[in-house]
């Protein structure tokens, strides 16, 4: 692959992650949610949008926003425990329900091929396009939905609806008091978080038109995770910075692994070590990330 | 299947997360905090006793224990590190929790590239089945079984017999109480520390005996030894190895079951047999554990 | 406005209320005295609804509103303070009274987004009584603070403003001024009685220091394991047998 070429696939992944990381920012930054299952809105996204336009023919656009309504609903679904779990407890059953969509993927072959995975997932506007041109194209395509989010997710926070979140993440029983219905705003959160998230999948399933269960996997929620521990939690900027220098380090010790004498398995395993180090680190020395969480100002 | 064969590999596979459950019911009450790096602890010591067995030719018993042993000191090790540290920040429960799961990747990642992700072996002789009641079972199932027991027989006098265990359920109770009662909460729980790791070392090594060993076991057998620790209730060690008794007896029974006769409602659908497909093996312990989690947190037995 | 029948709450075998009657009234300060572990902050748990009650009736300006969660409680026009004031840490003075304020649109994430003018009027016409409250209670200076910085007083104070932004019908007051200097304390009594004053509500407090009850209440219950055993004017109960016996019998 020459050089423009991988620099472009490897923003493209970023820009990808950073939606996935603001997604995780939003739940766990802004109201509090700790959701160890990132990854199943990252999948639902995926093969919603893919299994829809490959199998059913849907238009590319329908079938976007169907995976992240799909994404959303299972927001939707996975914040109903709140109100009776205490937050370790439905980290915990995140965990499992992430892992039980990746199990869902694998076994229910009638559905989704199974280990197979979609296969062919078309480009698109791949005729209007010169191929040559293709990667920056989709990049652009990319860039213009983070902005979007960035926009939409930004004018939620600074908003009375994310004053309210911000207020649940640190004092939910206050926000009782105070007349507010936690419970349907941690709901609402997380629907907002699933339809970004659904939206990363999409993005993703078009791009590397290739999707399996392997793709997955819990370590892509731990990766993410990662991104807004070291980017900072409770602003968007760190989220999407906390993503830049995560994948950039992922992608770099792939290159890396041509020069260096250790196998591949040895070099996936350095860098998932140095990430769980980074994460230990972060936490103990420089708990609000890179970037601190701004204060508001009102003159 | 027979039952007496669903019996024998239930309290096998009980036996197994029993032993990793109550090292983790212990922390999670105890340090208020679900530590997922728990089950990594446990490879560490089974690949520890991999290296003492196979590489330095000790008996695999003398090298499950000093295993065991040095994986207690690396447990009390990373609290100082890590948890302490955290502690003292007046870091919330969840900030731990998501400590633990970088610890946990670090760790896993750190066996990955000392010993590679091939699976291996212990120097166990091939084993040949015994034939009781039908089903059949194996010499090393015998032993886990009885290693099990003598465990659990050694935690509960540890606990009931020893100042050491008064002061573990003085502090369970009550944690304002055992302090103003000068329990030197300090040493206690690195003790705590200690034998949470050991034990689940012994843990780790029969399920790495029975099956294989690799770095990865640790994350794949998280979600179970959870879900028996909340099916039993945080806290209760007991209520952990019942936890994992019903946890196994599950994994080994719902796969069998056939779904066809239930939605045939008695001859009112024409419907063949039903069966969840094996694929989703690993997923019964992640629904047992929701079901748990959304009917009854605090477990199915109440805190002792 | 407020009245609670037979109200009963128990804790294993502990009766933490054992049949408690009272009633607060529109426009008048009530006092809640009574020894430590006396049911005081039980009564407020149960009364807002963070606590379940496990008998007896509370009807608040005619409707039941026992079993009902607190948030609906406090958009009943019932609301509270805690014992230990609540600040989140990461928001500003300012941010904590515009998340009390009492209609905000914008709150969901339809309004937030396809509503902008309205949010903005909304958000401009609370940030102008948010002001006027803070300035009553002296706290303009810190307004762009963080909440969490803030003293122990100066925390008591923005509950109190904070409480206020809902414009309640009725406020119950948990231990306004423990833990507070003698110069915040008297800064206090004055914003409440002047805050009552103003806006003509119902004050129900607890408090521990007769000087603050005799001050500013004109009613004053007292509570003693769980039961009420007088009520009357601060002058009345100062002189009561029996509650002079619990004091000292506790003491």
């Amino acid at each position: 692959m020459s050089i423009i070429n991988f620099i472009i696939y490897l923003l493209t992944m970023i820009g990808i992650y950073s939606l996935l990381a603001m997604s995780l920012n939003f739940q766990v930054g802004f109201t509090g949610l700790i959701n160890f299952g990132q990854v199943a809105f990252f999948c639902i996204g995926a093969y919603t949008s893919s299994l829809l336009v490959v199998n059913a023919g849907v238009p590319v656009v329908v079938a976007f926003l169907a995976a992240m309504a799909l994404s959303g609903i299972f927001g939707y679904i996975m914040s109903i425990p709140t109100k009776s779990l205490k937050s370790d407890y439905w980290a915990i059953a995140t965990l499992a329900s992430g892992e039980i969509v990746r199990l869902v993927a694998l076994n229910e072959a009638w559905l989704t091929a199974g280990p197979f995975g979609v296969m062919g997932i078309p480009q698109i506007l791949k005729d209007l396009i010169s191929k040559d041109a293709y990667p920056v194209f989709y990049l652009l395509f990319v860039v213009v939905c983070i902005i979007m989010v960035y926009f939409f997710l930004g004018m939620l926070a600074n908003s009375p609806f994310g004053r309210n979140l911000k207020a649940i993440r640190d004092e939910e029983e206050l926000c009782l008091s105070l007349g507010k219905d936690t419970q349907k705003l941690k709901l609402q959160a997380m629907i907002v978080a699933g339809m970004v998230g659904g939206l990363a999948g999409a993005l993703f399933a078009f791009y590397i038109t290739f999707i399996s269960p392997e793709n997955f996997k819990p370590i892509e929620t731990f990766l993410m995770w990662a991104m807004i521990i070291v980017g900072g939690r409770g602003n968007f900027k760190g989220a999407i910075i906390g993503a830049v220098v995560i994948q950039l380090f992922n992608v770099s010790t792939r290159f890396l692994g041509n020069y260096v004498p250790l196998g591949s398995d040895s070099m996936a395993a350095l860098r998932m070590m140095i990430i769980g180090v980074l994460i230990i680190l972060f936490l103990l020395y420089r708990p609000e990330g890179l970037i601190k969480e701004k204060k508001k100002i009102y003159d | 299947m027979e039952i007496a064969q669903i019996l024998i590999n239930t309290l096998v596979r009980a036996a197994e997360l029993s032993l990793l459950a109550i090292g983790l019911t212990m922390v999670f009450d105890i340090l208020k905090f679900a530590n997922f790096a728990h089950t990594d602890y446990a490879v560490l010591g089974a690949l520890f006793a991999y290296v003492f067995n196979r590489i330095l030719g000790l008996n695999l018993f003398l090298a499950i224990i000093l295993a065991a042993f040095v994986t207690g000191w690396v447990g009390i090790l990373i609290d100082q590190a890590i948890f302490k540290r955290l502690r003292k920040m007046g870091a919330k429960p969840v900030t731990l929790m998501i400590a633990s799961m970088g610890t946990a990747i670090a760790l896993r990642n750190l066996m990955r590239l000392i010993w590679s992700s091939h699976a291996k072996t212990y120097a166990i002789p091939l084993q040949r089945p015994f034939e009781i009641l039908g089903a059949r079972i194996t010499p090393l199932q015998i032993g886990i079984l009885v290693t099990g027991l003598l465990s659990m027989i050694t935690f509960h006098l540890l606990l009931h017999r020893t100042t050491f265990g008064k002061a573990l359920r003085a502090i369970s109770d009550n944690s304002d109480l055992a302090n103003a009662c000068a329990i030197d909460s300090e040493k206690m729980i690195k003790r705590m520390w200690f034998l949470a790791s050991a034990y689940s070392v012994i843990g780790g090594s029969m399920i790495a005996m029975e099956h294989l060993l690799y770095p990865r076991l640790g994350f794949d057998v998280i979600i179970p030894v959870f879900c028996a620790t909340i099916l039993g209730g945080i806290g209760n060690p007991y209520g952990a190895m019942l936890g994992a008794l019903t946890l196994a007896f599950a994994e080994n029974t719902v796969l069998a079951l056939d779904l066809g006769p239930l939605i045939n409602l008695g001859g009112l659908f024409e419907v063949g047999s039903i069966q969840i497909s094996t694929g989703y093996k690993p997923a019964i312990s992640f629904m047992i554990l929701i079901i748990v989690l959304l009917f009854k947190p605090t477990g199915i037995l109440r805190k002792k | 406005m407020l009245t609670i029948e037979n109200l009963e709450k128990r804790f294993g075998s502990l009766r933490a209320l054992d049949g408690v009657s009272l009633e607060v009234e529109d426009d008048c300060i009530v006092g809640l005295i009574g020894p430590n572990g006396s049911g005081k902050t039980t009564l407020f748990n149960v009364v807002s609804g963070f606590y379940e009650k496990d008998g007896g009736k509370i009807f608040f300006k005619g409707a039941q509103i026992d079993g009902l969660p607190p948030n609906k409680i406090a958009k009943k026009g019932l609301c509270r303070t805690f014992q230990v004031s609540k600040a989140p840490e990461k928001m500003t003075v300012l941010e904590n009274m515009l998340l009390a304020a009492e209609h905000q649109i914008g709150e969901d994430p339809f309004s937030a987004l396809f509503m902008r003018s309205r949010v903005q009027k909304s958000e401009t016409a609370n940030l102008d009584r948010a002001l006027e409250l803070l300035d009553m209670l002296q706290l303009s200076p810190l307004k762009n603070d963080y909440a969490g910085d803030l003293s122990g007083g100066q925390k008591k104070l923005l509950s109190l403003g904070r409480v206020f932004m809902l414009k309640p019908d009725m406020i119950l007051l948990d231990e306004p001024t423990a833990g507070v200097n003698p110069t915040l304390r008297v800064q206090l009594m004055e914003a409440i009685k002047r805050l009552q004053e103003m806006e003509k509500k119902a004050f129900f407090i607890i408090e521990h220091s007769m000087k603050v009850i005799s001050n500013i209440c004109d009613r004053v219950y007292v509570l003693n394991f769980g039961q009420k055993i007088a009520e009357g004017t601060p002058e009345e109960i100062q002189q009561n047998e029996q509650v002079l016996e619990a004091y000292l019998g506790s003491a």
